[in-house]
């Protein structure tokens, strides 16, 4: 069984083959491609060049249902459940042909869906509505529709990310077994001990790139963790010229149930930069929407120059100084059909519209200010957002920001999905923002990034912060604590 | 610079420039049909016939702007006409006070709809649907389906019925509303935050901006606004009955829509609306006067309403292939 | 048990009002009024069935009414041809199919929201009905009254074939895969794509299905006279969603049950003879349906804001 192919957007002329009863793990930092190569192979992105072989034989064109016919199962993050239904049903509407006038045999979808989450071993009824289920428990449902469509390739994306110790040794048996059957998996994980004890083979991306496939036996922590840092972090960063002042933000054993945050604990200070490390899913972007209201915290305090404030509502935290540019620029950061001024300015009504009067002039002066000091390429202010690229995007939802003149700025994953000029003029705006003495929180899966920009580096793990690093730390370092090692 | 929003060739193909040319051929064609049709006397009667459906439409644009509807404002108004006529005959209110009331009626009913929308998240559409029942049940229920207000002092019937300074007495609250919602939305940050909800809820409220405020406001002007337009709408016919205003949800609709206006939300412009109003006003009066049946332009208006939508969804189709072919050419930066 | 928690409760309201019914007035209960009472609502019945599913489905028809009112005037005028009653009954479903393949086509080949595009064809199809009829009533050969049986027998043919019908689509939900899929489409359109199952396809069949339904309702009431109002059906679309709603089928989509419905329906329709019969105006009808729709909305906006937090 082989599968090999050139160039998509994301990828880089990567090769990759999967033997039958085997595991190969795929590793390799966050936006290193993993994601992409797994929807080519489901059929969800179509390739821009290379082919996919299965068994030998070539195949184009390959749709979700078409992929589905070859037996090939992807066990997704995010699972794609109807939430309304019961499990036996989604697992049904999953498993049967499509046919519009087929009598449903709820006693054997009954059966079946019993005997499927028997199998790997989930305490699940299969009259439950999906939606009362948790993440985890959705995310088996979603192993047991792999393993019931007698998959021949079954592809897991971090499967283990919110199972608990026994879900997991549940579904490591699960894996050993479709191996032993002579199924082909494909295992993504952050966690390196996962790797050990479960694949054969595993291949690092790092960049769009496959930089090496190895037997797992020939490797070992400290070398896959080489392999997937890679680069040497060095001159490309603009140096650190501030220095820390007061303390900005004080955070003390904040949480928030609802965003799966608890007990953190951070203070930034005037002109820092702070890093916050982590995988996905450890709840960073979680922390920064809990400091900005969008999910209200509901223990522990939020100092703001040492006076304690409750923030409820984003809008309340605009009014204290706070400031966020989300990381998901296109629902979130910029509103693609509004032209880039009034992008700008929509966090600073109040400020530049007295009396809510609009004031087109000052509006475009402002406009034209940002877009000249940040270097925002665009054919005016009148622009619409989506029509710029993914870095001049990230350039105008950080204008929004700065023109509310924050006291502290959370930046979430600023320069993903930018491209590398665009990238190294958003590091140097934001290093120039720290010298003039604002308290930067900077979020980042770039673990150079965070390495290069970073005075202080917090790394977060399970929804809470497990280690304050300081900025001559090394990529080993970082990893290790973001993937829960002992040095 | 520039030259892509207000060069000549665009603003010819602009939504409004060919509507405006709808009206006028709609108007030229009528003029040769009917011979009365071109008259002042008839201009100002198609006027007077369009003021409420033009004060619903007005205040229907802001609310499609966010993306929501609203389908109970001809309902309300048959609700507030029959409690204008209550509060001025049965609690012996004066006009003006009786109005005061009717208005602060159509606030709470407005706020009864933002409040549903806003704090219980639930859907505008069954929300409308809901008080579009109720507040029609309620005038049938108060007036017993039959109980009719007439006989208004004449002072009160100039409004709807007579002129002032040369122009039907009506026309110049609707010019001022006009203008009014008009700067609301294109001159106010809450119409371009009625706009941002309308494309990114989600993206609104991460810009600090307080969604839940700006749509009840919305909601809320047009229950307002909707009690002004009962108020009138009992002066034009000198009666208030409890069908008053039935059907006009949709002829408001249909002028928003047909004016350019989105039902997606976030595209449109009021003076687009108010044209979209006078094309249906002007169609409406010309085929009476070409001794077409009523019911024809019922009908046509039906179909204008699916063939505005239509156009929508094609130039939603081409902008978003014009846009991607704008992230493809590298443009100049500006200094 | 939980999982017809909802339905349980429309049920209990129905039973709570049927009992204030057998103690305040208990005239309601004779068995004659109440048998035209439930043929009345037969008809009501079929269309709000095929409601059921638009609403599971994600979508809303608001043009039902006038559908309904032209699939009557269209088949009483094929009866005064003299047709015979099959024919006219199967023609009327096929003008019902028709004009919902109409909105069908607007919504699912075209994406546009079925609201404005159901808003439209509403007034369309009833202006137009209108202009060709100016409100005169069609008057129908003798003998296609109660489909030529006595009164009593007609009146329990009707009953019994929209039970029917309503037992047949319950089952057809739930055991067909065409039912689930209605479901599926409503619950997550993308989900269902990735299932393998076509969602514009399946909206657009819910709607032709709708409009077939209401052809078939359009033909039970005509028989229930021995004229065709042109103006019949108006305000149906209403009634339906209603009975709906209240009976439990959510307006996000992918939840409902078809008893509910029936049980919603059964509700809506105490309240007039209710009032009557509790000598409060009948005016209040439209007031209370339309309280009570919002009180069902609300009921569900609770809930699911209580989930969410």
């Amino acid at each position: 069984m082989t599968k090999s192919f050139g160039a998509v957007r994301a990828l880089k002329g990567v090769s990759f083959d999967l033997h039958a009863g085997e595991v190969h793990a795929l590793l390799g930092e966050n936006g290193a491609g993993k994601s992409t190569l797994i929807k080519v192979i489901t059929g969800a992105h179509q390739p821009d060049g290379g082919s996919i072989k299965i068994n030998g034989e070539s195949v184009s064109q390959l749709t979700p249902a078409s992929a589905h016919k070859l037996g090939i199962a992807c066990i997704y993050q995010q699972p794609a459940l109807f939430p309304d239904l019961t499990v036996a049903e989604n697992i049904g509407l999953r498993l049967e042909s499509a046919s519009v006038f087929r009598k449903v045999n709820w006693a054997i979808r009954q059966q079946r869906a019993a005997e499927l989450l028997k199998r790997i071993g989930a305490e699940i009824s299969p009259d439950a509505e999906v939606r009362s289920l948790s993440m985890p428990e959705q995310q088996l449902v979603e192993i047991a529709c792999a393993l019931g469509a007698g998959a021949r390739i079954v592809i897991m994306d971090e499967p283990t990310a919110s199972l608990t110790q026994k879900e997991q040794h549940l579904l490591f048996a699960v894996v050993k077994d479709l191996r032993a059957s002579g199924v082909g998996v494909i295992y993504i994980s952050h966690r390196l001990e996962e790797i050990f004890a479960l694949a054969d083979r595993v291949t690092v991306l790092r960049d769009g790139e496959s930089v090496g496939t190895n037997k797992v036996g020939e490797m070992n922590e400290s070398s896959l963790i080489k392999l997937m840092v890679g680069r040497e972090v060095s001159a490309i960063y603009p140096p650190s010229e501030s220095a820390a002042g007061n303390v900005v933000l004080s955070l003390k054993n904040l949480g928030c149930a609802a965003g799966g945050v608890e007990n953190i604990s951070l203070d930034v200070r005037a002109g820092e930069i702070v890093g916050m490390a982590g995988l996905v899913g450890a709840g960073r972007t979680e922390l920064a929407r809990v400091i900005f209201g969008i999910t209200p915290a509901d223990s522990g305090e939020i100092l703001l120059n040492g006076q304690r404030i409750t923030i409820s509502t984003p809008k309340e935290a605009v009014a204290h100084g706070i400031a966020y540019v989300p990381e998901d620029r296109r629902r979130h950061g910029v509103i693609l059909e509004m032209p880039i001024a009034h992008n700008m300015t929509m966090a600073i009504h109040d400020r530049v519209f007295p009396g809510t009067w609009l004031r087109f002039g000052a509006e475009r002066q402002l406009a034209l200010d940002f877009t000249h000091d940040l270097g925002v390429k665009a054919y005016g202010p009148d622009a619409p957002g989506g029509s710029l690229s993914g870095g001049n995007q990230q350039k105008v939802s950080l204008a929004r920001w700065l023109a509310t003149k924050p006291k502290l700025l959370i930046l979430d994953e600023p320069t993903q999905g930018v491209d590398v000029g665009a990238k190294s003029e958003i590091h140097k705006i934001i290093r120039r923002l720290a010298k003039e003495g604002l308290a930067v929180l900077m979020i980042s899966s770039d673990l150079p990034e965070v390495l290069g920009m970073s005075d202080r580096i917090a790394v977060m793990r399970g929804g809470t912060i497990t280690a304050m690093l300081l900025a001559k730390t090394d990529a080993h370092e970082v990893m290790a604590a973001a993937l829960g090692k002992q040095n | 610079m520039n030259t892509d929003k207000h060069g000549f060739k665009a603003i010819l193909l602009r939504h409004e420039t060919i509507l405006l040319f709808v009206v006028l051929l709609e108007w030229l064609y009528f003029n040769s049909v009917g011979p009365r049709f071109g008259s002042v006397d008839n201009t100002f009667d198609i006027m007077r016939h369009s003021v409420e459906i033009g004060l619903l439409a007005l205040v229907m644009t802001p609310i499609i702007l966010t993306g929501g509807i609203d389908l109970s404002v001809g309902s309300l108004l048959g609700l507030c006409a029959i409690l204008f006529g209550k509060f001025w005959r049965d609690a012996g209110m004066s006009i003006p006070l009786a109005a005061a009331c009717t208005i602060g009626i159509g606030a709470l009913a407005g706020g009864l709809n933002a409040t549903l929308i806003t704090w219980l998240r639930l859907p505008p559409l069954i929300v409308t649907l809901g008080t579009f029942s109720l507040f029609r049940g309620l005038a049938e229920a108060i007036t017993r389906g039959a109980d009719t207000f007439t006989n208004f002092p004449a002072s009160f019937l100039f409004l709807g019925q007579e002129r002032w300074l040369g122009i039907p007495a009506q026309a110049p609250i609707f010019i001022l509303v006009a203008i009014g919602i008009w700067l609301l939305v294109h001159r106010t940050t809450f119409g371009r935050s009625f706009r941002a909800i309308g494309f990114a809820p989600e993206g609104t409220r991460y810009a600090g901006i307080s969604v839940e405020r700006r749509l009840a406001m919305a909601y809320v002007l047009a229950g307002i606004i909707a009690a002004v337009a009962a108020i009138i709408y009992t002066s034009r016919l000198g009666q208030a009955k409890a069908d008053a205003g039935m059907g006009y949800e949709l002829f408001a609709i249909t002028a928003v829509v047909l004016g350019g206006t989105s039902i997606f939300g976030g595209v449109g412009t009021v003076h687009g609306t108010l044209l979209g109003v006078a094309a249906i006003a002007v169609l409406n009066n010309g085929l009476v006067h070409a001794r077409q049946p009523r019911e024809v332009a019922g009908m046509l208006t039906g179909l204008l309403l699916i063939l505005a939508l239509t156009s929508s969804i094609i130039s939603k189709m081409l902008a978003s292939l014009n846009a991607r072919r704008q992230t493809s050419v590298t443009k100049p930066i500006i200094t | 048990m939980k999982r017809h928690f909802r339905e349980l409760s429309v049920a209990a309201a129905l039973l709570v009002v049927l009992l204030g019914l057998a103690i305040v007035a208990p005239a309601f209960f004779q068995p004659q009024p109440l048998l035209s009472l439930l043929t009345r609502e037969a008809p009501t019945l079929v269309v709000a069935c095929g409601m059921a599913l638009v609403i599971i489905s994600r979508q809303i028809d608001i043009s039902v009414g006038s559908q309904f009112a032209v699939c009557s005037v269209c088949g009483g005028l094929l009866a005064a041809k003299g047709w015979p009653l099959p024919l006219v009954f199967l023609s009327s479903v096929l003008f019902g199919a028709i004009m919902g393949a109409v909105n069908g086509w607007l919504v699912a080949g075209l994406r546009l929201p079925s609201i404005v595009v159901t808003l439209a064809t509403m007034v369309t199809w009833r202006e137009a009905l209108r202009w060709q009829r100016q409100g005169e009533f069609v008057n129908l050969p003798d003998g296609l009254q109660w489909v030529g049986l006595s009164q009593i027998a007609g009146q329990w043919t009707l009953i019994l074939a929209a039970l029917a019908l309503l037992v047949l689509l319950a089952l057809a939900t739930k055991h067909l895969s065409a039912g689930r899929f209605v479901y599926a489409v409503g619950t997550d359109a993308e989900a269902a794509r990735l299932a393998g199952i076509r969602p514009q396809l399946t909206i657009f069949f819910v709607f032709v299905f709708m409009g077939a339904l209401v052809g078939l309702a359009a033909m039970m009431n005509v028989v229930q006279s021995p004229q065709v109002d042109p103006k019949s059906g108006s305000g149906l679309e209403l009634k339906v969603i209603a009975a709906a709603v209240v009976g439990g089928v959510a307006v996000s989509g992918g939840r409902g049950k078809l008893w509910g419905v029936f049980v919603g329906l059964l509700l809506l329709a105490c309240i007039s003879p209710a009032l009557t019969h509790l000598h409060i105006e009948a005016y209040w009808e439209k007031a209370i349906q339309g309280a009570i729709i919002l009180l069902a909305v609300v009921a569900d906006g609770l809930r699911t804001r209580k989930q969410r937090n």
